[in-house]
């Protein structure tokens, strides 16, 4: 990838995928993000960012969801996994 | 051996008068509605789980063998750590620990088969809970079409439980499901199933479970990121919004109109035939006056409602609701609410009580008040008979934008942007003052873009007719009634009086001084003191008022109400209903949901203030 790698999922550009590191909530807040698909370990792809909100919207698990931005920035990614195929550890 | 369970009660179907509860269960927008549709058919009933408003859904099936179930739609969940309060109560059901319900004797745990993966993670927990268990791999049709696959005996031997692939659409896979419930379904054999309330080694596991299965995971449907890219469009996506918003206000007028016509003629046609049937006595005048006139002039704003509840089916069938959420989340955003305030909000188009139960679902306790305070302010179904009276007695109709807005779908859009305006200022007063407090993380899942089928929508609407002709058929009914005894006393000269010396007449003349400065009568007057009871109930109190009044049965309360009101008081009379909180219900929930008489006292009087208020000036500035 060109440029600076994308450490957090706020800094994910429109079509590229990387994998979840971790999530940084509070406990009831982190169980409902992982129910929800940002689980560590799950592939995610941003798929587009609205315009004029700062929402974007992401596919994860095989759904689609809107996170705001300071949401997404507090879900770091694993370093060099962007870009990548999905699933490195899932089988 | 059967799944963690006790052979004695692997069977659904007990004995006649035994429990014989079977909960459908899964995550949201996995078809569980259609599902339960498709199994029940017409042999259902919605109610609310005592003391709370979440609707609880139970329909009984007769099996082939002469036995019957009854099996509960459970409200979607996305694991066993509930937060809001359906969520709690599905929950509560399959560990046994309800009130309403007995402990379900199985389980049905309804599962997307195009997104196996992610949604097989949910089956350890459930299964953990120790019921017999089916799990359906739904919307089979839809995996087939995008040329995905499932072994259904390899899942279910890795998961040791039965699975079917289903659909509730097409009908595919019912069969089993009928077996399952007759309990003649061979149980699966007994699996070790990964630690509970680990989700990453949950998703693992069914990670494994897939990749033994023969999955072919469907292709994506390219439309839906097509469907996104025209929906969520930073200009095109606000204007399609606006477009759709139109288009539903426009048809409730145009639409509505023949079929209106025909319940107002059966209803007159009904009425004729009564009076020709029964002397002349209290109890004519009561059925004609109280019941049909009152009662029938509320029903006759059915059509509307419906119509009304077509297009919000339409638009969240199809997906297009949360895509629109994601459109608003920006205003919301600047008026100091956070996301998950707009689907309560939402809600309360419908009606403020679920939104003000809904707000549950907001954590933030400043957040959640602030949600439940705005709630009554948007415009509920229940205005809609008020608002759709006035606007065609008072609102010439002529075309604004060609034939797509006239000035009656425009005035109509108005009073819910109103609402909408009044809710958003309101929200923004409290939070930038009282209710001040740190954002909570926002999340909306968007489901897929599915057609809209035929027979959900019409599921909806069946439920929406029973719910408005149920209030029709008791509070309205009530009211109506005590109205018409309160307008034939005290008699004179062994005849009823005319309605202005009844004893309404007198309690109107008396509240008369306060309603007159909005440029209303006392008949007006009574009608918002009933209507307290009810919004719509106001319609039903001018209806048997006006009723009574003519020799000749109820001429058409339009033209009553054009002779009786001018222009400005219209107007002032729809700010009023616009603003205030005419709903009891309302009132008692709030006071519930915040414990304690001081929210809802604050919320009735600021109402009423606004409602007052614009009322006046409406009629100072339209005379």
């Amino acid at each position: 990838m060109p440029g600076t790698e994308p450490d957090s999922l706020d800094h994910l550009s429109p079509g590229v995928t990387a994998v979840i590191a971790a999530l940084d909530f509070e406990e009831a807040d982190r169980v409902r993000l992982m129910e929800l698909g940002f689980i560590p370990g799950s592939s995610v792809s941003c798929q587009r960012v609205v315009p004029l909100g700062d929402l974007a919207i992401f596919q994860v698990e095989g759904t689609q969801v809107a996170l705001r931005k300071e949401t997404a920035a507090r879900i770091t990614l694993q370093p060099s996994s962007a870009g990548r195929e999905p699933d490195a550890d899932g089988g | 051996m059967p799944t963690a369970v006790e052979p004695q009660t692997a069977t659904p179907r007990g004995l006649p008068g035994e429990n014989r509860v079977v909960a459908i269960c899964g995550p949201p927008n996995v078809g569980k509605s259609s599902f339960f549709n498709r199994l029940t058919g017409l042999h259902q009933k919605v109610a609310n789980y005592p003391g709370i408003t979440v609707e609880k859904r139970v329909g009984s099936l007769r099996l082939e063998d002469g036995g019957q179930v009854d099996l509960i739609d459970l409200p979607g969940i996305v694991g066993l750590h509930p937060r809001s309060e359906d969520e709690r109560i599905c929950v509560e059901v399959l560990r046994g620990r309800s009130d309403a319900l007995p402990r379900p004797v199985a389980a049905i745990l309804l599962l997307d088969s195009t997104n196996l993966q992610a949604h097989l993670r949910m089956v350890p927990g459930i299964l953990g809970l120790g019921l017999p268990t089916l799990v359906v791999l739904n919307m089979a049709d839809e995996l087939e079409a995008r040329g995905g696959s499932v072994d259904t005996e390899a899942v279910s031997a890795q998961i040791g439980a039965p699975v079917v692939l289903a659909s509730a659409v097409t009908g595919a896979g019912m069969q089993e499901v009928a077996r399952f419930l007759q309990g003649s379904l061979a149980p699966a054999r007994k699996v070790e199933l990964p630690v509970i309330n680990n989700i990453p080694a949950e998703r693992k596991w069914a990670h494994a479970v897939v990749a033994r299965s023969s999955y072919h995971a469907p292709e994506p449907s390219l439309w839906g990121r097509r469907l996104d890219r025209i929906f969520l469009h930073p200009v095109g996506g606000p204007l399609i919004f606006l477009a759709v918003v139109i288009a539903v206000f426009q048809s409730i007028f145009t639409l509505a109109v023949p079929l209106m016509d025909a319940v107002e003629g059966a209803i007159g046609v009904s009425a004729e035939w009564i009076g020709a049937l029964l002397p002349d006595s209290i109890l004519k005048g009561l059925l004609l006056d109280g019941v049909w006139g009152g009662v029938g002039s509320v029903v006759v704003f059915l059509p509307q409602i419906l119509i009304l509840f077509l297009f919000i089916g339409l638009l969240e069938d199809s997906g297009y609701l949360a895509r629109a959420a994601v459109i608003a989340d920006r205003s919301m955003r600047a008026v100091g609410l956070e996301g998950r305030s707009f689907i309560p909000l939402l809600s309360s188009y419908a009606c403020a009580i679920p939104a003000v139960m809904a707000a549950r679902t907001i954590e933030n306790q400043r957040d959640r008040l602030a949600t439940l305070l705005v709630a009554p302010l948007t415009t509920c179904s229940a205005r809609l008979p008020v608002y759709a009276l006035l606007i065609a007695a008072f609102i010439p109709e002529r075309p604004l934008i060609g034939p797509f807005l006239g000035t009656r779908a425009a005035v109509l859009l108005g009073l819910y942007a109103a609402g909408l305006l009044a809710a958003c200022g309101t929200a923004w007063l409290l939070k930038s003052a009282v209710l001040k407090s740190k954002p909570a993380p926002f999340v909306l899942q968007l489901p897929a873009y599915r057609w809209p089928t035929i027979r959900s929508l019409t599921f909806r609407l069946i439920d929406r007719s029973k719910i408005f002709l149920r209030r029709a058929g008791t509070v309205i009914l009530v009211t109506t009634i005590v109205l018409w005894f309160l307008a034939s006393v005290p008699y004179q000269n062994g005849e009823p009086p005319p309605i202005g010396e009844s004893l309404a007449g007198s309690i109107g003349r008396t509240i008369e001084p306060l309603v007159e400065p909005l440029g209303l009568n006392w008949k007006i007057g009574i009608g918002l003191i009933t209507s307290l009871a009810a919004r719509e109930v106001i319609v039903g109190t001018l209806g048997t008022i006006y009723g009574m009044e003519s020799d000749e049965g109820s001429p058409a309360l339009q033209q009553a109400l054009q002779a009786e009101l001018s222009f400005g008081g219209a107007i002032a009379l729809l700010m009023y209903f616009a603003f205030a909180m005419q709903c009891m219900s309302t009132v008692a929930i709030v006071r519930r949901e915040t414990g304690g008489w001081t929210w809802p006292a604050i919320q009735f009087a600021y109402m009423l203030v606004l409602a007052y208020s614009t009322g006046f000036a409406a009629y100072r500035i339209f005379g």
